[in-house]
C-alpha cells in the first residue's frame, strides 16, 4: 500500500507529461498573444504582409486624444451599468419568485433560464424581427394600444439603438444572475424564518433583515462577475446594430474590431484593445479580492 | 335582550371571520404570486415561442402588418428553402465538426491536465492552475489580433482546424478546473488498490477515476460544445470563405439581407440552431443525476 502511494505521489514524469499539452495550448493561444499584442500596438500594421514598422505608443497617443476612443468608453460604460443594473434587480425578482413554492415551477424556471443557453445570434435574430420597424410585433403592439402614433426605428435611431441593445442583453444574461442567487436562497436555514415569524417579523422585515444579507456576498460576485463579461462582450451588440447607427453602439470592443478589421488600422485596434484591458483589470482585480476576503471569513 | 344576543352571537364568531380573513388574505397572495409567474414567464418566454410560430408562417404572414399572431396557415416551406436553396446543410456540418473537435481536445487535454493537477503538488503545477483562471478571464478582443496576425502568417486562415484549436483554448481553462475538483472528488485510494491489484497507472485511470468521475466530464463536455456552438468573433475574424462558415456566422451575415433572406428561412435557422442547445441541455440533466447516484454507490 505505502509502496503503491509512494509510486502515486512521486511519478514527476506523469505529473509533467498529463499537464504539457495544456500548458502547451494555453501558452500558444492565450500567453503569447496577450504579451505580442504589445508590439502590434506599437506597429502601424496594414492588411497583406500583417508587419509595419515601429512606431512606438504612437497608436496609444492617438487612442487617448481621439474623440472615437471616448464616445467608446462612454458607450461602454452606459452599456455595461445599463445592463448589470437590470440583470441584477430582474435576476434577483425572479430568483425569489422561483424560491417560492408553486405549480408548474419546474415548467417556469425552464422558461426563465431559456434565454441564457440560447445561442446569441438566435437571441439576436428573433430580437431583430421583433424590433423591426414596420413588420416587428413590438411597435405593431406599441401602436395598437395607442402609446406611439408613428413607428419608432428601434435600432437605426441614435437614441434608441442603444436601450434596445441592453433590453436584448438583459434578457439573454439575466437568466445568470437567477441561477447564482436561487442556489444561494436555497441554502438559507428554514429556522431563520421560523423563528422571525415567531417574533412575529413581517415578511419585509424577513427579506431585509435574513434573505438579503444571506445573499448579499454573491449578489456583489455575480454582480462584479457580469460586469467584467458584459464589458468585453462583443457579438450581441455587434449582431444587433454593428456599433451604429453613426457610433451611437461602438463600445470598446466594437471599436477594436471596427478598427483593425474595417478601418485596416491593426495598430490602432490593438492599442485600443490593451486600454480596455486595462480598464477590465481594475474590475478583475476587485474580483479576486472579493473571492480571497470570502475564502478568508469561511 | 338584543344586546345580549349580539354578544352571544358574535362571540363564537369573532375567532372564524379572523379565520376567514387570513384565507382571504393567503388566498391574494397565492393568486399574486400566480399572476407574477405568469407575466414573468410570458414576457421571457415570448421572444422564443415568437420565433417558433413564426417560422411556420408562409412569406406574406411574415411581412403582414399588423402581425397575425397564429400561423393563419402553418407551413414548412420556411425549412424546405432554408436546406435547398442555401448553404445551411454547410454551416451545420462545420459547426459540427468546429464544435465536435474542440469538445474532443478540451475533454482529453484538459482530462489529462486535471488529473495532474489533482494529483501532484510539484513546483509549477499549482501556479499554472491560477495562470489558466486568469487566463479564462482574459477578453476574446485583446487576443483576437495577435492570433488573427498568426493565423494568417501560417497560411492557417480560412480552415475549420483553426477555429477548432482558438475554441479549445477557450474552453481548455475552464475544463481544467472543473474537472481537477472532479478529481479531487474521487479518493486516490480507489487508483491505488487498482494498482495493487495489477492495474498500471494508466489503466487504474481508465478504468476507474474516469469512470467515476464521468458525469462531471460530461458536463464539462456539454459546456465545451456549447461554447463552441455558439462562438462567433473568431469565425468571423478568421473565416472569409462560404464553405468555412459556421452556423453562427452564416446566419449573422444572412440578417440584413432581407431581399435575399427571408425572415421565414432566418427564423427556421434559428430554430434548428437551437434545437442540439436544448437536446444537450435535457440530456446531460438526465445523465447528471443518473451518472451522480450510480457514482455514488460504486464509490463506496
Amino acid at each position: 500500500m505505502a509502496e503503491a502511494r509512494a509510486a502515486l505521489r512521486g511519478d514527476r514524469t506523469l505529473a509533467y507529461a498529463t499537464l504539457a499539452p495544456s500548458v502547451f495550448l494555453l501558452l500558444l493561444l492565450a500567453g503569447v498573444p496577450t504579451i505580442t499584442v504589445f508590439s502590434t500596438a506599437m506597429q502601424d500594421i496594414g492588411m497583406g504582409d500583417m508587419s509595419g514598422p515601429y512606431v512606438g505608443f504612437e497608436n496609444f497617443a492617438w487612442a487617448l486624444t481621439s474623440e472615437a476612443f471616448y464616445t467608446a468608453l462612454r458607450n461602454t460604460f452606459v452599456w455595461v451599468f445599463g445592463s448589470v443594473a437590470l440583470e441584477m434587480a430582474l435576476g434577483l425578482g425572479l430568483a425569489l419568485l422561483l424560491n417560492k413554492t408553486f405549480m408548474f415551477r419546474g415548467v417556469a424556471r425552464a422558461i426563465i433560464l431559456a434565454p441564457y443557453l440560447v445561442p446569441t445570434v438566435v437571441a439576436v435574430l428573433v430580437w431583430r424581427y421583433m424590433f423591426h420597424d414596420i413588420v416587428g410585433i413590438i411597435n405593431a403592439g406599441l401602436l395598437s394600444i395607442g402609446i406611439i402614433d408613428k413607428p419608432l426605428l428601434w435600432l437605426n435611431s441614435q437614441s434608441l439603438a442603444m436601450l434596445s441593445v441592453i433590453l436584448v442583453g438583459v434578457w439573454k444574461f439575466f437568466p445568470f444572475v437567477v441561477i447564482a442567487l436561487l442556489g444561494i436562497l436555497q441554502s438559507i436555514p428554514q429556522e431563520q424564518y421560523e423563528a422571525a415569524k415567531i417574533d412575529g417579523a413581517s415578511s419585509f422585515q424577513q427579506f431585509w433583515r435574513i434573505t438579503l444579507p444571506y445573499v448579499m456576498p454573491v449578489f456583489l460576485l455575480t454582480a462584479l462577475l457580469r460586469t467584467i463579461w458584459s464589458f468585453h462582450k462583443f457579438e450581441i451588440i455587434y449582431l444587433m446594430t454593428g456599433g451604429g447607427p453613426l457610433d451611437a453602439t461602438t463600445t470598446l470592443p466594437i471599436l477594436v474590431y471596427l478598427k483593425a478589421f474595417t478601418d485596416f488600422e491593426f495598430g490602432r485596434g490593438a492599442a485600443v484593445a490593451i486600454l480596455t484591458f486595462a480598464i477590465l483589470v481594475i474590475f478583475l482585480g476587485l474580483y479576486f479580492a472579493l473571492i480571497k476576503r470570502a475564502e478568508d471569513r469561511q | 335582550m338584543t344586546s345580549a344576543t349580539l354578544t352571544v352571537a358574535s362571540a363564537p364568531d369573532r375567532p372564524r371571520r379572523n379565520y376567514e380573513l387570513a384565507d382571504v388574505h393567503h388566498l391574494a397572495s397565492r393568486m399574486m404570486l400566480y399572476l407574477l409567474a405568469f407575466t414573468a414567464v410570458s414576457v421571457v418566454g415570448f421572444p422564443l415561442f415568437w420565433m417558433v410560430l413564426c417560422s411556420f408562417k408562409p412569406g406574406g404572414e411574415l411581412y403582414a402588418t399588423p402581425p397575425s399572431f397564429l400561423p393563419r396557415e402553418w407551413t414548412l416551406q420556411n425549412y424546405r428553402d432554408l436546406f435547398v436553396q442555401t448553404n445551411f446543410p454547410t454551416y451545420f456540418a462545420n459547426s459540427l465538426i468546429v464544435a465536435g473537435g474542440a469538445t474532443l481536445l478540451s475533454l482529453v487535454i484538459g482530462g489529462l491536465g486535471a488529473y495532474s493537477l489533482s494529483r501532484f503538488k510539484f513546483f509549477g503545477i499549482a501556479a499554472f492552475s491560477n495562470a489558466a483562471l486568469i487566463c479564462y478571464m482574459l477578453p476574446e478582443v485583446l487576443i483576437v489580433l495577435p492570433l488573427y496576425i498568426y493565423v494568417v502568417k501560417l497560411g492557417l486562415a480560412d480552415t475549420l482546424f483553426a477555429l477548432i484549436i482558438a475554441n479549445t483554448a477557450f474552453t481548455l481553462p475552464l475544463a481544467l478546473w472543473f474537472m481537477r475538483s472532479y478529481f479531487n472528488a474521487i479518493p486516490v485510494s480507489l487508483e491505488e488498490s487498482a494498482m495493487i491489484d495489477g492495474c498500471t497507472r494508466l489503466q487504474a485511470m481508465r478504468r476507474v477515476t474516469v469512470p467515476l468521475a464521468l458525469p462531471g466530464i460530461i458536463s464539462v463536455g456539454v459546456f465545451a460544445f456549447n461554447h463552441a456552438w455558439n462562438e462567433f468573433l473568431f469565425a468571423l475574424v478568421f473565416t472569409s470563405s462560404e464553405r468555412n462558415k459556421t452556423l453562427p456566422l452564416g446566419l449573422a451575415t444572412w440578417i440584413g439581407q432581407d431581399n435575399i433572406y427571408s425572415w421565414g428561412m432566418l427564423l427556421a435557422g434559428a430554430v434548428l440552431v437551437t434545437i442540439p442547445v436544448v437536446l444537450f441541455y435535457l440530456l446531460v440533466q438526465r445523465k447528471l443525476v443518473v451518472g451522480l447516484s450510480e457514482g455514488g454507490t460504486k464509490g463506496e
